[in-house]
């Protein structure tokens, strides 16, 4: 089975800046593998380890994926290889263009059987590409699978919904996105690092995958909301009074 | 010396840290604490991902890597963890090199599931840090060997399986030749072993050792006959940069709660940060914290070069220790009474940091060696 597992780098949420005007700055971030995203490699490990196969990395971004460090953070999960489509154009691609872009770069690798997505981008957190490269490449695209497995050639997966369980056959090739709780993802040890190191990282340009469609969003502003002073208001006791006081607190405030 | 991190360096330690923080909350550290047992979930998670076997070579299922590396992951795990019995990779390799083929088995067998293999039984009550006066004998009758004497303050006794016991043979010319080091299966007749209540290291049983007639084999021998200590210096030379690991990490860490109590603490309406007395304060321990590092990551990086640490090991062993304690007293300080409670972790750094100035070479042992080391550089 050949999987290929997306990732997005993301920035690294202790070194966002609010600014004065509510903008939000990246500037002084360090960039890091979306934390859905490690979970999601690690699903894909596991089910290549019991059902047999290989995990390819798949990413498409800006100049960030060319971060040796980032490379090495990625491959030291398991997969044997990574693709990456690198262009500043993708720097700031809304889901519909990463869909298009990693769905292109799916076919171009060829006989990929199974794609693997995390909940959603560590920053924005639409949860929308993995649904979108399965609409793309016409295959069945599951999300929020919670437990899988493979037997006769089509996946067992567990959907989590709010109230219930759905229990899925699904026919390969197919697009799931997993939970964050799937499973933990995995330490590198200093083995898996050093050979992280070595393996193949294939890089392709937009031209190389046939050009990225315009953008099916228009983004108008991304602010932070403006922050709240603390009330500083304490409320001792835990009697019926005090709690009706400590609702109204929070009712005038809602 | 390059002093930037590889990124295979900042790999390791950032996966380190992951693993730390998954299993090593405060609560879990103060259960170990409580019931004074060693950590087993976080041996289990160091063995089960790599990390306990870290400096061992690759046929003992050990991942071999440069010293350097290896002391900046001891002091990653030592900002989180009191010592638990992790590292053992310098004495381990001296056992690996220095012990028969059945006696290297075992050790690795036994390391491999996260045990601590064996104790190093040298201190005696009269010999600490004169430990040429150690009296434990090794004698021989009908074919076998018999170790009698009386062993303090061995780190792991009771939760070793084996204890590499030191024994001295008072009828030998060369008194520099008259040490020999055994193999004992702690749980041999013969072997009473008693732990110490002490302050601090909960998770790490001091002990003393009772050997009355303790029967092994010849082949018991580790090493040459009559070289124990000759064989093994190299050891202790290492084992005091492990000192300084666990000495940075655990000050950066008391340094790190320190400085952000100073930013929230209140008082005179103000945060505490902003007066001066303690802005020094930080400042101090900034310094000292720097100097630990520069000086210990250059002891470990000269050892990687192949140059000599006799004197830089105990330059550095002396100096991270003291200042070690000096940053998490100031630390406690600055956190008034609260840092002086269990609740605070700074309370357990400071009492665990204090008896590195003891163990593996007292303050004013490492001064005796440089003492004459450097003068002897100047001669």
């Amino acid at each position: 089975m050949k999987i290929a597992v997306c990732y997005k780098l993301v920035p690294d949420e202790q070194d966002i800046v609010i600014n004065g005007d509510h903008t939000i700055s990246f500037d002084k971030a360090e960039w890091k593998i979306g934390q859905y995203d490690l979970v999601a490699v690690e699903a894909a490990m596991r089910l290549a380890e019991v059902a047999g196969g290989t995990v390819s990395a798949l990413s498409a971004g800006g100049k960030q994926l060319e971060n040796s460090k980032l490379k090495k953070n990625i491959l030291s999960r398991g997969p044997v290889d990574a693709y990456m489509i690198i262009d500043e154009t993708m720097s700031d691609a809304d889901s519909y263009q990463t869909a298009y872009v990693l769905a292109k770069a799916i076919e171009k690798i060829k006989d990929v059987d199974l794609v693997v997505c995390g909940e959603g981008s560590s920053d924005m957190y639409a949860q929308q590409v993995g649904s979108q490269i399965g609409e793309l490449l016409q295959w069945p695209s599951v999300n929020a699978i919670g437990t899988i497995t493979l037997a006769d050639g089509k996946l067992i997966a567990e959907r989590m919904l709010e109230t219930e369980v759905e229990v899925l056959e699904i026919p390969i090739p197919a697009v799931i996105s997993v939970t964050s709780d799937i499973f933990q993802a995995r330490i590198a040890n200093l083995k898996d690092i050093l050979e992280a190191g070595k393996k193949p990282v294939v890089r392709w340009d937009l031209d190389d995958i046939g050009g990225v469609p315009e953008m099916s969003t228009n983004v108008l502003s991304v602010l932070a909301p403006p922050q709240a002073d603390r009330r500083r208001v304490i409320i001792g006791g835990d009697s019926g009074d005090q709690i009706n006081e400590f609702y109204e607190h929070l009712r005038k405030e809602l | 010396m390059i002093i930037q991190k590889t990124e295979e360096q900042e790999l390791l330690l950032e996966n380190l840290q992951e693993l730390m923080s998954r299993v090593c909350t405060e609560d879990y550290i103060r259960t170990c604490e409580k019931n004074h047992e060693q950590p087993h979930k976080l041996i289990e998670a160091l063995v089960e991902n790599g990390f306990y076997m870290l400096g061992l070579p690759e046929e003992y299922g050990g991942t071999p890597l440069d010293h350097l590396t290896y002391f900046m992951c001891v002091e990653e795990v030592h900002k989180i963890m009191p010592p638990f019995g992790w590292p053992r990779a310098l004495s381990l390799n001296e056992m690996l090199r220095l012990g028969t083929e059945e006696q290297r088995k075992i050790v690795a067998d036994l390391v491999k599931q996260g045990n601590m293999a064996f104790s190093f039984a040298i201190t005696e009550p009269q010999a600490g840090s004169d430990d040429n006066a150690i009296t434990t004998t090794a004698t021989r009758k009908n074919g076998k060997v018999y170790i009698n004497g009386q062993k303090t303050f061995i780190t792991g006794a009771n939760i070793s399986p084996y204890m590499l016991v030191a024994t001295k043979d008072p009828n030998s010319p060369d008194p520099r030749k008259s040490v020999s080091f055994w193999f004992v299966p702690a749980d041999a007749p013969g072997v009473t072993i008693q732990t110490l209540p002490k302050i601090g290291w909960l998770m790490l049983p001091t002990c003393e050792v009772f050997l009355d007639n303790v029967e092994i084999e010849e082949k018991d021998i580790v090493g040459v006959e009559g070289e124990g200590f000759l064989q093994l210096m190299k050891c202790f030379e290492m084992e005091r940069l492990t000192n300084c690991a666990v000495a940075l990490g655990s000050a950066q860490a008391a340094f790190e709660d320190a400085a952000r109590y100073a930013n929230q603490r209140v008082q005179f309406g103000v945060p505490i940060g902003s007066f001066q007395l303690i802005q020094e304060k930080l400042t101090y321990m900034a310094i000292k914290i720097e100097n630990m590092r520069n000086a210990f990551y250059k002891c470990a990086w000269e050892k990687d070069q192949g140059i000599s640490i006799q004197l830089s090991s105990a330059l550095a062993k002396l100096y991270c220790v003291q200042s070690g304690f000096e940053v998490a007293d100031d630390a406690m300080q600055i956190m008034g009474g609260i840092g002086y409670t269990e609740d605070c972790r700074i309370s357990r750094i400071w009492r665990d940091v204090r008896v590195l100035r003891m163990t593996d070479g007292t303050d004013q042992v490492m001064i005796h060696i440089a003492g004459r080391a450097l003068l002897k550089k100047y001669r």
